[in-house]
């Protein structure tokens, strides 16, 4: 029943915010969203202790037949892969509804595809059976959709549709591999039973595979099919990247690791020297796409490209310590890039600004905004992979346990990390350090010296998610096996799983 | 050994509190540097991070003392655990060990009270504190480190704090490019170390440097890891070390950092360094069996660094600047020393640099916190109105340079006896560093103290108390080091070398004296007026163009590369994706014409794709 109040409080507190008597004012609102979603976290927590560590399969298990002439059962269960996400997505929610401050319109629709979207997420991440998977991934989509199209900036329909058409095309693709899957072995069988080879032939299992591993790097995303995310995240308000970058990219990853290496564990050892490289070339793309960025929002968005692609060389590696690296990499990335992009939130807010060209010196102690510029730092080194912040043990992990398979892949990758410094240092020395200024420059230095720019500071309320986003990178960072000793059951019998096909 | 820590005394069990020390100074700063204490100015931070440096230090002489009782010990604890990895926190509690953690704590206490007197009026001090308690932690953690993924961690966090503290006074734009370049360059470093630790940790499963060693040993007498797998593994673990020590030719960094505090340039010059160095003397022993190239890359940096770094110190007109090169040159002379598995030479070394440079930046930091000046051009004349820091500057400057009977001179001596009858041309290397430090100290010296008063330099009075304090103790020290190095010489007799080595490291000395004091000099004509001298001038005062290299190379390279990518995404991907859905519209368009409307032909379509799948599906299942 723990999992399936997981779901149930998301979407039953969706119909409440949808449905509260009278006129509620959008602060009463927001309260009751974050009342809900203190909840979920409660009992996503609750979940932390009823886990079993040391088991790798799935626990808390829950199985009803729901239409079992297409094979679809409403099953769910949870593991070391998906308990952290599972927390990361109620943290992280949680974070979005705190910092929707100025919510202009609807705000009764906001909170409500807010708390839907988490119940999605919550669903993917616990189903157990394919098509109740496909479900939850799918109906995930069309609040989104609605978030960005409606709340975004200037330019959100033509991102909004984008991100649909993209995430829409990507789903195809998932559903016609799974049908596929009950075409070919003649089975309406979908629940989580690797696919071998005496079920189906390793072709067939490629024919499967391929279109999962598309569909899934759409959503990760990776090198060229990211095309939709710097839209997307440059148009949607702060909240929502800060859940689009923290929680929907790890479907994605998320999904190669379900139902791409553990449903087809040959097939992916068949090709996972191409995917090391796919994933080294995302790396390294995404690091020099963020290099020529001059939008503060666009270059983390391209962080985000190469950070996900650390996960799919994980993956491709498939060792144990490799997989536990997979694993703390999307958390830590979840942790970091939601950071990062409440960051720029604020700096947005308070300059109407997100131009590297023309922000500098924010970080001035009484004009600027000297916490959220410090706060700014520890991000962007947590990102770059600095040791004592999740970053670095994430990398570390993914790194010594891929370089042994695909050394050339790795050290690429470990390139990427390098140049996150290089573009992250950029971002941090144009728009902190130097004179404050959030103009452009006007080219007389004594008109210029002349401005007195003066921000509005920002309250320790504003900042408080950010703080505690940061802390929680700290943490993870200094205490790594916190995290550890929750995954390192299952990602083990998954490196084994591989390991024992290869 | 975690069996025997119950017999162990106190002091040894909880030495890991050392490095912890440094980090709480930096929590204990924050609300100071953060503003949530507003009430009584930044002051307290900094009698806290005094305080737990001294404990540091304290805590410190403890184990030492137990530490010769009992016999070296190693602490060890399990940080992280899963599948086959398992990383280590350890500690190596060895004499020499212990001998540079009190350099470094001692060196950051007594910094820490000079930047009270030095940054007095500074808005926030708390800030520099924290810094410099997060600066001493790491650094402390590195001397006293036995396993490579500690030494690994913590030389990141140095990088981390030098780029915070050369962006201390982030508003101005010098110092944001030395801040970027200082981070930049080291991560450099760190990222290929980082690929020698990753190669390391997944071949022998163990970073303890001990395990290390054997690994090392065995694989290199039975060839089990390929030639070129080791000579790039020794290049990856060399790399980060070059860049911590600003060895050529990653060398700008320590340069361009001079635009940072003071004190911070003190201990950045002085213990900062030294950990990239002790770093490096703990790979030694993994570099050298698996790669002879890297051992030769070395030697080859050493020496490129040491003269081109004392010549480029010659023609710097900033006063910092000047004796910033020649820290690189000295750490050049410290990298032949590891590279020739000389450890003990070298660490004898790096004490006595580290000292007497420390003391160099005091008085150069005295000079300008009275003058706020420093220029060369504009400095002069100061005379015997600054005694304390005219002795800081003398004795520091005899100290650096092999002058008779100060502590580098018996350093070199050691070492020229040990080098020449092997490599007469490193020899060479060293006497020729100390003649063009001899003659750097000595063109200093007479520009700062000589002549006739400048402007700037009317009204010098000698600088507070609590400047003065650190440096005249430290003074003191720098002239007890031959004794200090005598009791604790790790090496037999500071003073077994025959005479003609003795003279001859005199000898190189005495001749930069004298090439200094002849030096012309000019106040207003600094840049030299003869086409050829001013040719020369010029490559050395802007480091043999260093920057522009740079910038030529691989600023270029990575920026072209961005840009490259940047094309390929906004025309070729997006391009693609516009392209896509324009043609879908377009074609949408076209298609609403052909459409005629009636209803029959509608349900014929819908009949006539029923049939189709329903064909299709019983073909597929009969196939």
């Amino acid at each position: 029943m723990l999992l399936s109040s997981l779901l149930l409080i998301p979407f039953v507190g969706s119909l409440v915010v949808l449905l509260w008597p009278g006129g509620p004012s959008p602060q009463r609102l927001r309260l009751v969203t974050i009342l809900i979603l203190v909840a979920q976290l409660l009992v996503s927590l609750g979940a932390i202790a009823l886990f079993d560590p040391t088991a790798p399969g799935m626990q808390l298990q829950e199985l009803h037949a729901w239409v079992p002439g297409i094979g679809l059962d409403y099953a769910l269960g949870i593991d070391g892969l998906s308990l952290p996400l599972v927390l990361i997505n109620a943290a992280l929610t949680l974070v979005s509804a705190v910092i929707t401050r100025d919510i202009d319109k609807r705000p009764r629709i906001y909170f409500a595809m807010l708390l839907l979207i988490s119940g999605a997420v919550n669903g993917a991440f616990l189903a157990e059976n394919l098509l109740l998977f496909f479900l939850f991934y799918e109906l995930e989509l069309i609040p989104l959709w609605l978030l960005i199209s409606v709340w975004g900036g200037a330019n959100r329909a033509y991102a909004a549709t984008k991100f649909l058409i993209f995430t829409a095309v990507s789903g195809m693709l998932i559903l016609g591999a799974f049908l596929g899957l009950s075409l070919l072995t003649g089975t309406v069988d979908f629940s989580l039973t690797p696919v071998l080879s005496d079920r189906l032939t390793i072709g067939g299992q490629l024919l499967l595979l391929i279109p999962l591993l598309i569909g899934f790097g759409i959503k990760i995303p990776l090198v060229p099919l990211h095309n939709w995310l710097p839209d997307a995240h440059t148009q949607a308000s702060t909240p929502l990247s800060v859940l689009l970058a923290g929680v929907l990219l790890k479907l994605g990853t998320y999904g190669l690791l379900r139902f791409g290496l553990q449903l087809f564990p040959e097939a992916w050892a068949r090709i996972a020297p191409a995917l090391a490289i796919w994933a080294a070339f995302s790396v390294l793309y995404g690091s020099l796409a963020a290099i020529g960025q001059t939008d503060m929002k666009r270059m983390v968005a391209f962080s985000s490209v190469g950070h996900m692609g650390y996960v799919l060389l994980a993956a491709a590696a498939g060792t144990p310590v490799a997989l536990l690296g997979a694993v703390f990499q999307m958390v830590s990335h979840g942790l970091i890039s939601a950071l990062l992009f409440l960051l720029v939130g604020i700096v947005y807010r308070k300059t109407g600004t997100r131009d590297l060209q023309v922000l500098h010196g924010l970080l001035n102690p009484e004009k600027g905004l000297p916490l959220t510029g410090s706060l700014m730092i520890v991000a962007v080194m947590a990102s770059a992979g600095l040791p004592g912040m999740a970053g670095f043990i994430s990398e570390f992990l993914v790194f010594r346990g891929s370089i042994g398979v695909f050394p050339l892949a790795t050290l690429l990758s470990m390139v990427g990390s390098g140049l996150t410094a290089v573009y992250f240092l950029l971002l941090v020395n144009r728009a902190f350090f130097g004179r404050l200024a959030i103009t452009p420059p006007s080219g007389d230095a004594q008109v210029d010296g002349r401005l007195d720019v003066r921000l509005s500071p920002v309250a320790l309320r504003e900042t408080l998610p950010a703080i505690a986003l940061a802390a929680g990178v700290v943490l993870l960072g200094l205490w790594p096996a916190s995290l550890g000793h929750l995954s390192e059951a299952a990602t083990t019998a998954m490196g084994l799983t591989i390991g024992g096909v290869a | 050994m975690q069996s025997l820590s119950e017999a162990l005394p106190l002091p040894l069990q909880f030495t890991w509190l050392i490095p912890i020390y440094g980090f709480s100074g930096m929590l204990l700063s924050l609300p100071w540097a953060t503003g949530w204490i507003k009430r009584n100015g930044p002051r307290p931070a900094a009698y806290l991070n005094l305080l737990v440096t001294l404990l540091a230090v304290l805590h410190g002489s403890l184990v030492i003392r137990d530490v010769l009782a009992i016999g070296p010990q190693h602490l060890d604890f399990v940080w992280f655990n899963a599948a086959d990895l398992t990383l280590r926190l350890g500690f190596d509690l060895s004499l020499t060990n212990l001998a540079a953690l009190e350099l470094v704590t001692t060196m950051s206490l007594v910094c820490q009270v000079y930047a009270l007197g030095y940054l007095d009026k500074e808005w926030s001090l708390a800030r520099f504190y924290a810094l410099v308690g997060f600066f001493e932690g790491a650094m402390s953690g590195v001397v006293l480190s036995s396993n490579l993924f500690l030494s690994y961690f913590l030389l990141e966090m140095l990088t981390l704090s030098t780029y915070l503290l050369v962006g201390f006074w982030y508003a101005q734009p010098l110092v944001v490019t030395a801040a970027r370049d200082a981070f930049l360059t080291k991560r450099v470093g760190d990222v290929l170390l980082l690929m020698g630790v990753v190669a390391l940790a997944a071949w022998t499963g163990s970073l303890e440097y001990n395990d290390l060693y054997d690994w090392a040993s065995e694989n290199a007498s039975t060839g089990a890891i390929a030639p070129l797998a080791g000579t790039l593994l020794g290049l990856g673990l060399i790399a980060g070390p070059i860049g911590k020590c600003a060895q050529f030719p990653m060398h700008l960094w320590l340069d361009e950092a001079m635009e940072g505090p003071n004190p911070a340039s003190i201990l950045r010059n002085s213990v900062v360094v030294t950990c990239g160095a002790v770093v490096l003397m703990k790979l030694m022993p993994v570099v050298a069996p698996l790669s002879p190239l890297a051992t030769q890359v070395l030697l080859v940096v050493g020496s490129i660094s040491a003269i081109g770094g004392a010549l480029v110190a010659l023609a710097q007109v900033d006063l910092k600047r000047a004796f910033s090169y020649s820290t690189t040159s000295y750490l050049g002379l410290v990298f032949i020393a590891i590279a020739l598995q000389r450890p003990g030479l070298a660490l004898l070394l790096l004490l006595a640099h580290g000292l007497a440079r420390a003391l160099q930046f005091m008085g150069v930091g005295s000079i300008i916190a009275t003058t706020n000046c420093q220029d060369l051009s504009e400095l002069g004349g100061i005379g015997t109105r600054m005694p304390a820091t005219l002795l800081a500057f003398v004795v520091g400057g005899a100290g650096v340079v092999g002058l008779f009977p100060l502590g580098t001179f018996w350093c070199f001596a050691l070492m020229l006896n040990t080098l020449l009858p092997a490599s007469p041309l490193l020899a060479t290397v060293f006497l020729l560093t100390n003649a063009l430090t001899a003659a750097n100290v000595v063109r200093v010296v007479r520009s700062v103290f000589g002549g006739s008063p400048t402007p700037k330099c009317r009204r010098t009075p000698e600088c507070n108390w609590l400047m003065a304090l650190p440096m005249v103790s430290l003074t003191v020290l720098v002239l007890l080091l031959p004794w200090i190095m005598q009791r604790f010489d790790p090496v037999p007799g500071i003073g077994s070398f025959p005479l003609p080595v003795a003279l001859g490291v005199a000898g190189s000395a005495a001749a930069g004296v004298v090439v200094g004091s002849l030096l012309p000099q000019d106040q207003f004509w600094s840049r030299a007026t003869t086409p050829w001298l001013r040719l020369l001038q010029d490559l050395l005062a802007y480091d043999f163009y260093t920057p522009e290299i740079y910038r030529r190379t691989i600023v270029a390279l990575v920026a072209s590369l961005a840009r490259i990518t940047l094309w390929v995404d906004r025309i070729l991907i997006k391009g693609l994706v516009d392209g896509l859905g324009r043609l879908s519209l377009v074609t949408a368009e076209g298609l609403k014409l052909t459409v005629s409307g009636q209803l029959q032909s509608y349900v014929l379509t819908v009949i006539a794709a029923l049939l189709l799948l329903l064909g299709s599906l019983q073909w597929l299942r009969g196939a």
